[in-house]
Parts: C-alpha cells; structure tokens; sequence
C-alpha cells in the first residue's frame, strides 16, 4: 500500500473534526492490510500505471433522494450531504445495511447517475459541466466500475469481456496481452475463452475487475465485490483489491464485508 | 400465490395474451368491418340504372366490352320490345336507337363594329317602347363608334381552327378588305310624318367577303360585317320511348317531358306546321308568344322561328314533299367540339401598308351552341367596341338560327371496330382501332341565301380518318323539318346515368378518350381527344338531339314491323343490391335469350380502362399515314363487382393468416423469455422437492389463465360477429398459445450436463467496434434474432402484399372499374386494413424486442460503466437492428413479391419494393423506440 501525503491526512483529520458525533462513530480507519494475494504481486507493477493525481475523486455535499411528486409518493431521502476526498492509492469502503444507500454512492462516483444534489469531481473537474460524451470518455480514462455481481456480457469470453472497454478507442489488439495478463493475474489464466454462463459468481467478479482495469484505471469503484461469495473466494477477491491500490490505484468499495471493511483505509457506515 | 396471481405477475404470459387477444379482435374486426364495407359498396355501385342489355343476336361480346354501341344498326323488333316488356321480371325496357347523322352550316359569322348613332326623340322608329325589355330611350348612353367619321381603310382577316386535343388544325383563312366609316342618321319629311335612314359616310366601300359570306351594312347600333361562313359540323340524333325513358332516368329525365306532348304521328305534316307557323307570324303575336314562343298543341315551342326559318328555305329548294314530317327534337346544350374563329383587324394606308394593328378577337364554339336552332355562335366585336342593341329589348326570339336546312343522313357511323393487341404490363386491355375511310370536310353550301351558286374553291378541303363503320341503312330518304321542343344538359343525363352501366347511353353520353402515349410509345401528358367535325372520328360527343320512334320513322322511313331497335336497356323488377337481385336478373335475362336476342347482364359489372393503339390518324406531308399514339377509354368489365369482391376477400383471409403468422411468432418470442425467467424457479421448486410432474403442472396451470382469457374472448368474438373466420382465427389462437405451454414445459424440464467446453474463437469475429458487438449479441441470442427477423420479415411482406392489393384494385375490379364512385369507397378501408396491418405488424415486432428489454438495458448499462459513450451505445442498438433487417430482407422482399404474385400479379414488384422499404423504414423506428 502506498503512503498517504502528509497533507491530504491532515485535511481529512480536519474533516473528521468538523463531523457529527455519529458520523465520527461511524467512521473508522483500517489498521492492517490482508496479504492474501502473493500470486499477484510480482507482475502487478508492470501493467498498472500509477495514479499521478492526488484526488483523484471527490464528493462534495452529495445528496441523493428518489421517488417523487408525479407518482403522488414522497421522495425518500437515501443520502444527505455525503461527502468524501478519495486520495490515490487509498482504499474507502462504504458499509451499511441494504437500501442505505452504498450502491447509490457509487454510481454517483462513477457518474452513471447524478446526485439530487452536491457535487462530484474526478481529478477536481466537476461532472456536473461535463456533457454526457465527455463523461464518458472521462470514465474510460479514469473509473473502473466493477458492479454487484460482476455484471458480463453474454456470448463473450472472459477475455472478450475484459476488452470491451478498449473497443471505443480502437486498442482492442494492443491491450489483448495485457488483458490477458490482467486474467492471469485474478486466477483466471486457464478460463479465458470461458463464456460468463460457465464461470462461478467469484470469477464473474474477477473478471469484471479485470475488466475494470484494462484501460489503467486510477479509481476503481466496487459494489458489494464478495456478497454471494465463499469465504476463499472473497479473500481472493479482497486481495486483489487491496494489490491494485500499491499502485496508487483509489479503491471505492461499498461492502459490509468485515474482512473488506478491514483491510480499507478508512470507511464510512451509512446508517 | 394462485396460478392467476401467478399469471399477472408473469408480465411476458400476460403482455403475449393481452396482445394475441389484441390481434385478434382487431385482425377480425378489421376483416369483418372491410367486408362489410366492400359488399356495401359494391352492392351499392353495381346496380346501375339498368340490369340488362339487350342487343341485337351477333357474336358474344368479350367481358370487356366497348362503350358507345348505339349504332343505327338496329336489329330487334318493336315486338320484342313489347314481349319483354311483358315479362313478369321487368320493370323498365327503354330502347334506344341511332336515327341518323345531321350536317349543318352554321349561321354566318359576323363581326359587329359598334356605330352607335344616337337617341332622336321623336323619330319613328327609334321609340321601342313596346318591345319587351327595352330601355326607354331618354336612359340611352350617349352616341358612341369606333370608326372614324371619315371612312378608313381595312384588312380583315377571318380564319377557323379546330383541334383534336391534341394539335390545331386551320381550316381556312380568308381576307377581305374596304373602307369603313361611322354612319349618320338622314332624316327626310314624308307623308304623314319623319322619316329615318342610316346612311353610311361619303366615299365608303364596305367590306365584303365572296358569297355565301355578304358584305357590310349599318344600322342603327352596329356596322355589321358578315364574315365567311363557319365550317360544316355534323351532329348525331338518337330515339327513343319518351316515357321509357323518363322511368330509366328519373328525375333527371325530366327535359324529356315535352317530347312526352309531341304530336302524334298523323299530326307532323311538316308543311301543315309551317304553315300554321307562318300564319302566327302574320296574324301577330303576343308579347307572351314572343318571349317564350307559340303554344303548339299544349307546349310553348321557344325556338319556333329557326324551325320556320328552316321550313320556308326548305320549300323554296324544294326540299319537302307532301309526305315530309316535322321531327320533334330535345336538343343538347353546348358541344364539346373545338372550333375556333378568328379576326384579324389591321389599319392600313392608301398605299395598302398596315398602319396600325386594330386586334384580333376570337370566339369558340362553346356552352352557348345549340344543334339546329344555333343563333349566332360567332358574332364578334371590333375592339374597343360596345353592343348596345340589347337596348330594343328582347327580339331574341325573332333570330333566325340556321338559315340552310340540316342535311340528314342515313350513312350512319357505327361504334368504332377495335382489334385486341394484347395485355398491358398492369393488367389492362390493349386494343387496335381499325381506321376507315378518309372523310372530307371543310365544305361550303352550293348555294347561298340568295340561292347564288358558291365558289367551291374558297375552302380547300380538310380530311378526318373514319374509325367507324359505315353502315348504309334506311328505306326511305327525307327531309323532315326538325321541330325544337326542348334542350337537354348531357353532363346532368350523365350524372343520373352514373359512371357504371352507362350502356349503351353512349348516343348522348359518350365515354372520352384519353391519349396516354404518342406515336413511338412515349408517355405524354394525359389530354383528353376533341371530336372531329365530321363525327366519324374515334371520338364522339353526346347526341345534337334526342328524339321518339316516330321522328327516327320520319328520318328513315321503316314498315311496322322494323327491326330498327338498335338496343334496350331493361331493368329488372328485383329489389336490392346487385347481389340480393343477381338471381332474378339472371332468370330475366335467360327469358330474354330465349327471344333470340343477346342480353348482357351489367349489375355487377365495372368500368376498366382499355388501352388502344391508334394507326392511321393523319398525313403528313408527303402523304403517308402517321399513327396518333395510345389512347385510354374506360370500357366496361362484366363481373368486375365478383372479382373484387373474391380479390379482397382473399386478401383478407391473406391478413387474417399473417396476423397469426405474427402473433405466433411473438407468443414464440415471449415464450423464451418466459422460459428464461422461469428457469432460476423451477430450479428452486426442484431443491425444494417438486419432481418433473408438479412443476409441470405448476406451468400449466399458469398458462391455463392465459388459455382461458383467450377462449372466453374468443367466444364472444364470434358470438358478437357470428362468423366461421371470427371461430377459425380463435381457435388458432388458443392452438398458437397451448403449443407454447408444451415447449414451456418441455424446456423447464432439468438438465443434469452443463457445458464447460471453452469457446473456440477461431471462427468468431473479434469484437472491436459496436457492429461486431451487435454482430456477436444477435449471434449469441439466435433464437430471439430469428423470431424477430422472421416477424420483421413478415411484416414488411404483410406491407407489401397490402400494396400490391392496393395497387391493383382497380385492375381486379377490372382497370379503373371501382376506381371511379367505387373504388373511392373501397380504398379507404383497405388503406385502413393497410394501416392496420402495419400498425400490427410494427407492434408485434417492437414487442418481440423488447421481451428481452431488461437483458439489453442491463446490457447497455454494463457498456455505458465502461465508457461507451451514447453514440457507441447508439451506433449498437442502430446496428442491432440493422442487421437484423438485413437477416428480414430476404423474408420481406421475396414474401412480398411472392405474396404479390398470388394476390396481385400485375403488382408483384411494387410488392417487393414495399417490402424493402417496409424492413428499411423498420430499422430506425426499432432503434429509436428501443432504447
């Protein structure tokens, strides 16, 4: 795991400091990493760039509330006034029960959806200005979005899969190998040419990951990565998670997963 | 939860219900609804104002037969009239025959100078106080003329053009010249009184043109110049039984009334009537009898003073004899001939040279033309000039009209004879006009008024190409004396006779020609052909004048027994639409047959245009024959009522089977997708217990609700339109639906092998842009890419085999035949059957797509987290779609045209091109609806 500047966990003290007493409860930073990755770490190095931005993702006041007057329903409040500095290399998790709002959380951060209100900036340009084109050349570049269940396309190998996200900019056959390392990497070297029917959920996940990473990610934003997974399964998963931010990769994770919630740097409970 | 609750929540079971259920009350409504409709119309259409027509025997007729077939052939006797008549089956036998052809010289033209000399109170003569009508004189503008008070000299130019439609042709153009001058009123003292007289200017020559044209004269308004005469025209009459008649066309044959008061036949001694004529005019008349004229035996005769005009030249040549008969006529109003008549005015100098352009005026025989009583078709006036000698008052009733008696002739002009050429690549007849003689026209009296002999040479003569048959009939040769009793306006016989079963009104209500192509097969713009002047052409206009079999006796003379009927229309008693009276027509017309006569059933039949080749038309310079190119009449198609009504009813049965090609195809689709979905809960119900035959009835008994929807609304389908088709289509419905149970069922049974083979990519294509994704997705999702190729492919052919009917509904209906008040009537609810099967088959394919609609929005998400941007995510579903039109083309195009071929031959290939345009049209509403 890469250190922390000196500055940036000086402001986040801050930050704490100026927090209410229950969302100070509710936060909490991860003291020791889960080492349970030693296969990847050897090659790792050398396909992920490193982050070059100290933050890389920001949440400023976001508030996210659904439903609404048209259909005569109120409109209920599932986020109110989240905010969060996600510095390169750091791993946040954020934990709560189902509905408190992790999943809104991150497609928020992954600008698939916009908040109610608040802003969010990727590397300090706010998405709010942005047109939807530029958002999404903006997330090729910046966010892996790894979604719950490890969402695949069907009909396509692992390896297919993984190049989708080079498709948009031509670079399909330049990122193959790398791709394939990518697989190689998650434990999936001899599954490549699998289809998604024929993989377990945990492979599912890993190759959404590796997926997730084939464009050199620099924020990886992950819902609920081990929640239908074994517990070996998931400690692979956790492993490669925690490998990536070594890198300076950011890690946006929603998990309850207390092994998750562990080897995060620092959390937040939804309540 | 209830297998109810069950089927509710299951929304694919209940979308694919709800739009069977949709598919086919609307297939069957649709279907029940424009068959109604069509019989309604058609029913109402073929039934014109006669069922049969009866001709004389001959070889059968084709079922398209030729319109205008009154031909002076006669052939059936007045006592087979009364037999049919007499048939219990019959309520109207109206014969109708043609008398003769009638050549006239129209009256001489003039052209009126305006030389307006003044109102001098006092003056005998000038007062016409007594005349109906007239303007007191101190109300009179003020002296007025376009001529100088000094005589000047001018050239008159006076030429005649006619035109077929199609070119001019001049006739002749002669010049006269002179000097012209204002005219001043001399008064002299007589005995008893003043006396008055118009003398023209000190030195005037006048302008006169060789005879039978005259020369110039003042009066007290105009400085009238007759002109050279107006060429011959020739004019068609036709007979008939005035009451007959008048029961055929009803209301509309009410101008027949005064034919009805006609004399008998031992009271139109033609010199009697002069006489008695001759003898008013002498004794003096009534202002009455001078506005609306004489009453002659109970009918006030407007146009009694050309007929007097007519008799007292006829004597004076010597034309009548003894036994010679007046012959009351209704005459037409108008012609459709085009004849033209113009003047050139210039100014010139003593030298001779032109000076100055006076103008030139023209005038056409137009609406204001009467047969036989003509007045003054062509009186024109100077430019700049007015005619004020409306300020007499009415003298109208005085003019003369024709001053040369009308010439009839026997030489009758049968229908033109056509030869078959073939088919028209749409369906439609071609025929070959078959010339006939030339015919010369352009002739000038021998004799002009004043009995002098005529310089033959002033005209050179024009030829007209005969496409009819002379036929030399009639016994006797006579100049009867035409007696106008009424006019007629042909457009409203028409408008009664309605555009179907016209036959065989053709004497007085002609069917035109149109020319579609010229000479060398060219397409031109569609002009509608002028008659000739000789009447022989291949176009005819409306007869000059209508009269009774005693006028056609007077004519052509015949003993009592004759045969000159040339045809009779006969309608039959039978009440109803051509359908419900079919059978007591048929039997009247067998009854009739067994006269030895031929009769045509027309209730059913149709109007269909004939394309026809016409050779031989004119010459061109060296002489040689030049061909007129194709023209189009509307003929008459027997049985066109039949066959559109088996046309669209096969059409219909056509929908009601792609309507449940589609809608199998959808419950196919939904089906998969139910199966899909159902999969992970059969699974579960296995791991908690259930065997095979449980979870097969716990799908069955979904279905059932389904099922039992479709049934009761089924029932009450056909309760409600009491049809075989309504119980066919529900019952295949409910087949459609358990079939899709079984294969429910047969594929939620387990599968205890999963495939782990790895992907062999080696014949895969790399998946590098949104055409290979979409590529890969519709190749991995074979089953629904083919359900939905194959519902887009029918649908586009469902377009186009509703085109091709369209297109070629008037061709089924025989050309133009329900094209006209009928077909107007049809297309509408075919367009909307059109519409409707559109609409249906768009809807069934947008359904089909999206029973997979989550799997492709959670695909598209999947892709957008990614960083496909909207336009990628465009350029996907874009492609999605088009490659699957591209799979649907093949079934489209070659459906449609194959469709087309059964339905409508003649339209197969505008089939396919709605087809290709269906499935292209497909692809961006698919896109943009799905997104």
């Amino acid at each position: 795991m890469t250190t922390e500047p000196e500055s940036r966990k000086n402001r986040r003290a801050e930050e704490r400091g100026s927090q209410t007493q229950d969302e100070q409860e509710n936060t909490m930073t991860a003291e020791q990493p889960v080492g349970d990755a030693a296969e990847l770490q050897t090659r790792a190095n050398t396909i992920i760039k490193v982050a070059d931005h100290e933050t890389p993702l920001r949440l400023e006041n976001i508030t996210i509330r659904y439903g609404g007057e048209r259909n005569g329903a109120e409109r209920v409040s599932v986020v109110e006034d989240f905010g969060l500095e996600l510095g390169a290399g750091e791993m946040h998790c954020v934990a709560g029960r189902s509905g408190s709002g992790k999943t809104s959380i991150l497609t928020v951060s992954a600008g698939l959806t916009l908040p109610t209100a608040g802003r969010v900036f990727w590397e300090d340009a706010p998405l709010d200005t942005m047109d939807d084109d530029e958002v999404a050349d903006r997330r090729r570049a910046l966010i892996g979005y790894v979604d719950q269940g490890g969402a695949l396309i069907e009909g396509m190998s692992a390896l297919e899969n993984v190049l989708l996200p080079a498709v948009p900019d031509g670079e399909v056959e330049q990122r193959t190998e790398m791709a394939k390392n990518l697989l190689e990497l998650v434990g999936l070297g001899k599954r490549i040419k699998h289809r998604p029917e024929q993989l377990s959920g945990g492979e599912r996940q890993r190759v959404a990951i590796a997926r997730a990473l084939i464009l050199g990610t620099r924020v990886l934003v992950v819902d609920e990565p081990t929640a239908s997974l074994d517990r070996t399964s998931a400690n692979k998963i956790i492993g490669i998670l925690k490998d990536t931010t070594k890198d300076g990769i950011s890690v946006l994770v929603a998990s309850h997963d207390h092994e998750l919630i562990r080897v995060s740097d620092s959390m937040t409970e939804l309540s | 939860m209830n297998a109810v609750e069950r089927f509710i929540r299951s929304r694919v079971l209940l979308l694919t219900a709800t739009v069977l259920i949709i598919t086919m009350a609307l297939s069957i409504l649709v279907q029940t609804g424009s068959q109604a409709a069509l019989v309604k119309t058609v029913d109402q259409n073929s039934r014109g104002l006669y069922d049969i027509l009866v001709q004389a025997p001959g070889k059968s007729e084709d079922k398209l037969m030729q319109p205008d077939i009154v031909t002076g052939q006669g052939g059936i006797s007045f006592d087979q009239l009364d037999k049919i008549r007499q048939m219990s089956g019959t309520a109207v036998a109206a014969p109708i025959s043609l008398v003769s052809r009638v050549t006239q010289n129209l009256e001489a033209p003039q052209l009126r100078a305006e030389d307006y000399l003044g109102y001098n109170q006092g003056l005998v003569g000038l007062q016409q106080t007594s005349t109906p009508g007239a303007t007191d004189g101190s109300k009179w503008p003020q002296p007025n003329s376009v001529l100088n008070d000094n005589p000047t000299r001018y050239r008159i130019t006076a030429s005649a053009t006619s035109s077929d439609g199609k070119t001019e042709r001049q006739l002749f153009s002669t010049v006269g010249e002179g000097t012209l001058g204002k005219a001043k009123i001399v008064q002299t003292t007589v005995a008893g009184g003043n006396s008055v007289q118009i003398e023209a200017p000190q030195g005037e020559s006048g302008i006169k043109f060789p005879s039978p044209a005259g020369s110039s004269t003042h009066t007290l308004f105009n400085a009238n110049i007759s002109l050279p005469l107006a060429p011959e025209i020739s004019e068609s009459v036709v007979a008939i039984d005035p009451v007959a008649e008048h029961a055929l066309l009803g209301s509309a044959g009410d101008f027949l009334n005064p034919l009805e008061k006609a004399p008998p036949v031992d009271g139109r001694n033609a010199g009697a009537i002069g006489r008695f004529f001759q003898e008013k005019l002498s004794s003096g008349m009534s202002q009455e009898d001078i506005q609306d004229g004489p009453d002659f035996l109970g009918v006030r005769l407007k146009y009694w003073a050309p007929m007097l005009m007519q008799y007292e030249a006829s004597v004076r040549d010597k034309q009548l004899t003894p036994d010679s008969q007046a012959i009351p006529l209704i005459v037409r109003q108008g012609t459709s001939l085009s004849v033209k008549y113009s003047v050139k005015i210039e100014q010139l100098d003593d030298s001779g040279k032109v000076v100055k352009e006076i103008g030139t005026v023209s005038k056409d025989l137009g609406s204001s033309y009467v047969p036989f009583v003509s007045k003054s078709p062509f009186v024109l006036q100077w430019p700049g000039g007015t005619d004020h000698s409306d300020l007499l008052g009415a003298t109208s009733s005085f003019a003369a009209g024709l001053y040369d008696p009308a010439t009839w002739s026997t030489q009758f002009a049968a229908a033109p004879q056509y030869g078959s050429a073939g088919t028209e690549a749409n369906g439609s007849e071609k025929k070959q006009a078959n010339p006939g003689d030339w015919v010369t026209i352009n002739g000038l009296p021998v004799r002009a008024m004043d009995g002098s002999t005529v310089d033959q040479a002033q005209r050179t003569p024009v030829q007209e190409r005969s496409y009819r048959k002379d036929l030399a009939r009639g016994d006797a040769k006579a100049t009867p004396l035409p007696m106008v009793y009424g006019t007629f306006d042909p457009t409203q016989v028409q408008k009664a006779a309605g555009d179907i079963n016209r036959l065989p009104l053709g004497g007085y209500d002609p069917v035109p020609f149109t020319l579609t192509k010229d000479a060398q097969g060219n397409g031109v713009t569609p002009t509608e052909l002028k008659p000739g002047l000789s009447a022989t052409g291949l176009v005819s206009q409306s007869a000059g004048a209508i009269t009774d079999y005693y006028g056609l006796a007077a004519a052509r003379g015949y003993t009592k027994d004759a045969d000159v009927v040339d045809a009779i229309r006969v309608r039959a008693k039978a009440q109803g639409g051509w359908r419900e009276a079919g059978g007591d027509i048929a039997k009247l017309a067998d009854q009739i047959r067994a006269l030895g006569l031929r009769a045509t059933i027309v209730s059913g039949s149709a109007r269909e245009d004939a394309n026809i080749f016409v050779p031989g038309y004119s010459k061109d310079s060296s002489g040689a024959d030049q061909a007129l190119g194709t023209v189009q009449q509307s003929w008459v198609r027997q049985d066109a009522a039949a066959a559109v009504t088996s046309s669209l009813s096969g059409t219909n049965i056509m929908l009601l089977f792609l309507a449940l090609l589609g809608a199998t195809l959808l419950t196919a689709a939904s089906t998969v997708s139910y199966i899909r979905k159902r999969r992970g809960d059969a699974g579960i119900l296995r791991a908690m217990g259930w065997n095979q035959k449980q979870i097969r009835r716990w799908v069955l008994q979904e279905f059932a609700v389904g099922a039992a929807a479709l049934a009761a609304v089924g029932l009450i389908l056909s309760l409600i339109s009491w049809n075989v088709a309504t119980v066919v289509v529900s019952v295949l419905v409910l087949a459609i639906y358990a079939a899709a149970a079984w294969l429910a069922v047969h594929q939620l049974r387990h599968k205890h092998v999963v495939d782990q083979e790895a992907v062999d990519d080696s014949r895969l294509i790399a998946i590098d842009s949104p055409l290979t994704f979409a590529n890969r997705q519709l190749k991995t999702h074979r089953f629904n890419t083919l359900s939905l190729a194959v519902a887009v492919g029918v649908f586009a052919a469902a377009v186009g085999a509703l085109v091709s009917v369209l297109v070629d509904i008037p061709r089924a209906a025989g050309a133009s035949a329900l094209g006209g008040v009928a077909a107007a009537s049809i297309v509408l609810p075919a367009i909307i059957l059109a519409l409707a099967g559109t609409a249906v088959g768009m809807f069934l394919t947008i359904v089909t797509g999206r029973f997979e609609l989550t799997a492709k929005r959670d695909q598209i998400g999947v892709l957008n987290a990614m960083g496909w941007n909207p336009d990628m995510l465009k350029q996907v579903r874009f492609f999605e779609h088009a490659l699957v039109g591209l799979y649907a083309l093949p079934i489209g195009v070659l459906g449609a045209a194959l469709l087309g071929i059964f339905l409508a031959p003649y339209a197969a290939v505008w089939a396919g091109l709605a087809g290709l345009l269906a499935v292209v049209v497909w692809v961006p509403v698919a896109t943009r609806i799905i997104r």
